[in-house]
């Protein structure tokens, strides 16, 4: 145990490829900014134009203090649903699922906020706790699958996605539906007061905290506890993890389950913090967005918290963008599939920049800044095409 | 590097392209939805429409000029029915007064309040939001900001805030109408309607006038009519693929009359139908004149069960420029589309039946028993 610290040189050089890939995806974004705007008279108004998005996109997001609050809001399901994914990946999993883990989180949350009468002291612990206990156990069922009778995650996955996704059309127009006159809208009733998430500042609820609350645990658990390094193992090499007496099925399904319970939690924060209530369809591609965000931060803890900042933030400034240059949002949906595409086929980007093949194997015993399972393909291919 | 310029040129030049190309119907031609993914950033471009009135973002704006802003619904302002319809009006009405006109285009059922703040903050006078799952958030901001008129496109309002006015229709009627047209056209005697989620009072009132205007025509029809309720906001109105599917499969069991009811959802059904040209299928659009609109659909277009949103809108901006705003519900008109290339199909005795029904409707003297909203 006790690993050396990775030094400053070996972070800036994980840290380097999804920099590059996101300036090169602004380039590429405002390339078609420029085609999708109104036709201008020469080169220099079209620059003029994409500058003048961009600096939409900027404003924005951090433009003001809403805007900044916005931004760090939009990065709260990102962050813990990111966490949830890079924590699977750790473990040698891809967990598809946290869509799905997601609203069910959402869902039990909701029905803990308005259907339990407790007092307030513990009636949001609850409701949290309900969130990820949820999560956990749709996860969780991915996982017994996967080390009972070997079923690949990624289905299993998506499969409870389309079950969790109808699930809640089914509750929320059937026995979870707010039944007041004036509802008309799928959703639950809201819940109790003393089940919501105070505020951090006024428009900004505490569930800020409780991210970076869990960026630590997750860090702690993952990277200092056994539990942790056995995960790891796994996710390295499951048959060797098997040789060393590591329980491979236990920690699959631990893996599978304790992502789930993140990316619960994460559905049962907006509940708790955002929107009161759970409504269908309010879970608009989080879980989804988040495998983009788990890759992106290169599966590392600070790195998931970076790109969910980073994608919550093109998302918030986009409407300012959209307003000013009355260019579809659509596009900066663009610019994040050029960034993701950019960053797991990162032989493109060593290859734009003329970078040197990603290095083959990472110091013993640290593998904070190592990729694992799609990076590595990639590294590998980097590897072969390089001879 | 030439071949992205051309790329790039390319790309450009598809609205404009759409834009020359067509009738000279309504305002804002766009473009076939079907235009490849990689062209999709380019479909919107809404600077290349007649409307003097959107400026690109750099040039100033001259002082006190009258700004009218539109948020949609999970949707786009292109969406050849609705929120192209509402935005049409929103420029129409700001031209009209030689104002000025922008959009916001939600993209996201979470951000109804956020894109309406957009407009509050950069000081506009009025705030066109459409659609019924607005509604909340516009009333709320409606009362938080009391010196600017918000105009709420199909949103009903239960008690009058003086400041915002809920333009809405009588779909019942209008489907009532192409229930009846519907019916009496069909030769196999089974007619359907594919819609988006009936959670929706507007979507529900065009079934289920649908339902009532079809038996009443000729009880014996066989009426089939599928909602698209599972499904979230965000997907219910932009699921066109599913629209399709959903008509092909009416059409496989019989059906030779479509109506096709909610966004790109109901266009999708227009697309279905238009691919069995062959087997005399025919569609009813909805909202606007969609012969004008899905230009896919042309031959096989029946008629559309028209709320004419763009006089509405454009009439309420005008009213609210001479000081003459209401706010409370407001009734826009409802009607049916002409029957264009079909129309040598249509018997007189169809088109003599149908003008009864309209007469009578609107007298009163023959009611829709459509309940406002799915109970």
């Amino acid at each position: 145990m006790a690993p050396a610290r990775p030094g400053i040189a070996l972070r800036l050089d994980a840290a380097l490829v999804p920099v590059l890939a996101i300036a090169t995806a602004l380039v590429a974004g405002g390339a078609i900014l420029w085609a999708a705007g109104p036709q201008l008279e020469g080169p220099w108004l079209g620059l003029q134009f994409v500058a003048v998005a961009y600096l939409s996109l900027l404003e924005g997001a951090v433009g003001s203090r809403d805007a900044v609050i916005d931004t760090v809001l939009r990065a709260v399901p990102y962050a813990f649903s990111g966490l949830a994914v890079m924590l699977a990946f750790r473990g040698g999993l891809f967990n598809i699922g946290a869509e799905g883990q997601l609203t069910i989180g959402a869902l039990f949350a909701a029905w803990a906020g308005f259907g339990l009468d407790l007092p307030a002291v513990i009636h949001l612990p609850v409701v949290l706790a309900t969130g990820c206990l949820a999560g956990a156990v749709w996860g969780g069922v991915a996982g017994l699958l996967k080390a009972r009778t070997g079923a690949h995650e990624v289905i299993t996955t998506i499969m409870l996605n389309y079950i969790a996704s109808q699930l809640a059309a089914y509750l929320l127009n059937g026995p979870l539906r707010d039944r007041s006159p004036l509802n008309v809208i799928a959703q639950t009733p809201k819940i109790a007061e003393g089940a919501r998430l105070p505020d951090l500042v006024p428009g900004m609820h505490a569930g800020v905290l409780l991210v970076v609350a869990v960026a630590v645990v997750t860090w702690f658990v993952v990277w200092r506890t056994t539990t942790g390094f056995e995960l790891r193992m796994v996710g390295a090499n499951p048959d060797g993890a098997a040789y060393a007496g590591v329980g491979v099925v236990r920690r699959m399904t631990w893996a599978l389950g304790a992502s789930g319970l993140l990316a619960g939690l994460a559905g049962a924060v907006q509940v708790a913090g955002v929107n009161y209530r759970s409504t269908l369809g309010f879970n608009v591609g989080y879980g989804f967005d988040s495998i983009a965000i788990a890759l992106l931060g290169r599966n590392t803890v600070s790195g998931v918290l970076l790109s969910s900042v980073l994608f919550a933030a093109l998302r918030t400034g986009a409407t300012k963008l959209q307003f000013r240059t009355q260019v579809s949002a659509d596009i900066i949906s663009v610019i994040q599939a050029l960034v993701l595409l950019l960053v797991a086929a990162e032989q493109i980007v060593r290859w734009l920049y003329r970078l040197q093949a990603a290095r083959a194997v990472a110091p013993a015993g640290d593998d904070e800044g190592r990729e694992v399972a799609p990076v590595t393909i990639g590294s590998a291919e980097t590897a072969r095409t390089s001879k | 590097m030439k071949s992205r310029r051309e790329l790039i040129m390319a790309l450009g030049a598809i609205p404009v392209l759409a834009a020359c190309g067509g009738e000279a119907a309504p305002p804002a031609k766009a473009e076939p939805t079907k235009a490849p993914a990689a062209a999709a950033p380019a479909a919107p471009a809404p600077t290349t429409a007649p409307a003097p009135t959107t400026a690109p973002a750099p040039t100033a704006v001259p002082a006190k000029v009258f700004k009218v802003g539109l948020v949609t619904d999970v949707g786009k302002v292109d969406d050849k029915s609705f929120n192209e319809s509402a935005w049409n009006g929103a420029k129409a009405g700001a031209a009209a007064i030689k104002g000025e006109s922008k959009y916001v285009e939600t993209q996201n059922p979470n951000d109804y309040k956020k894109n309406i703040q957009q407009f509050i903050s950069e000081k506009y006078d009025i705030i066109v939001t459409v659609g019924f799952l607005l509604g909340e958030a516009t009333i709320e901001a409606a009362k938080a900001n009391p010196t600017i008129k918000f105009i709420g496109v199909d949103q009903f309002q239960g008690a009058v805030v003086e400041n915002l006015a809920g333009l809405i229709f009588e779909e019942d009627k209008a489907g009532f109408m192409v229930g009846a047209l519907a019916a009496l056209f069909s030769k196999s005697g089974k007619v359907g309607a594919v819609l988006a989620t009936d959670v929706v009072p507007p979507v529900w009132r065009f079934g289920e006038g649908f339902r009532a205007g079809a038996k009443y025509a000729k009880a014996t029809t066989d009426i089939q009519i599928v909602y698209h309720s599972t499904v979230g906001p965000e997907k219910t109105f932009s699921d066109p693929e599913w629209g399709k599917a959903t008509a092909l499969s009416m059409i496989d069991k019989g059906v030779d009359v479509v109506f096709g009811a909610g966004g790109n959802t109901g266009n999708g059904a227009l697309y279905g139908v238009a691919d069995r040209k062959d087997k005399g299928v025919v569609a009813i659009g909805v909202d606007t004149d969609q012969w004008n609109t899905v230009p896919e659909a042309k031959a096989v277009l029946l008629s559309s069960g028209m709320k004419i949103i763009d006089l509405g809108v454009s009439d309420i901006i005008k009213a609210a420029s001479e000081g003459k705003f209401k706010g409370g519900n407001i009734t826009g008109k409802v009607g049916l589309a002409p029957f264009h290339d079909l129309d040598s199909k249509v018997d007189a005795a169809i088109k003599t039946k149908l003008e009864d029904i309209r007469k009578q409707l609107d007298a009163g003297t023959l009611k829709t028993e459509v309940k406002p909203a799915k109970g």
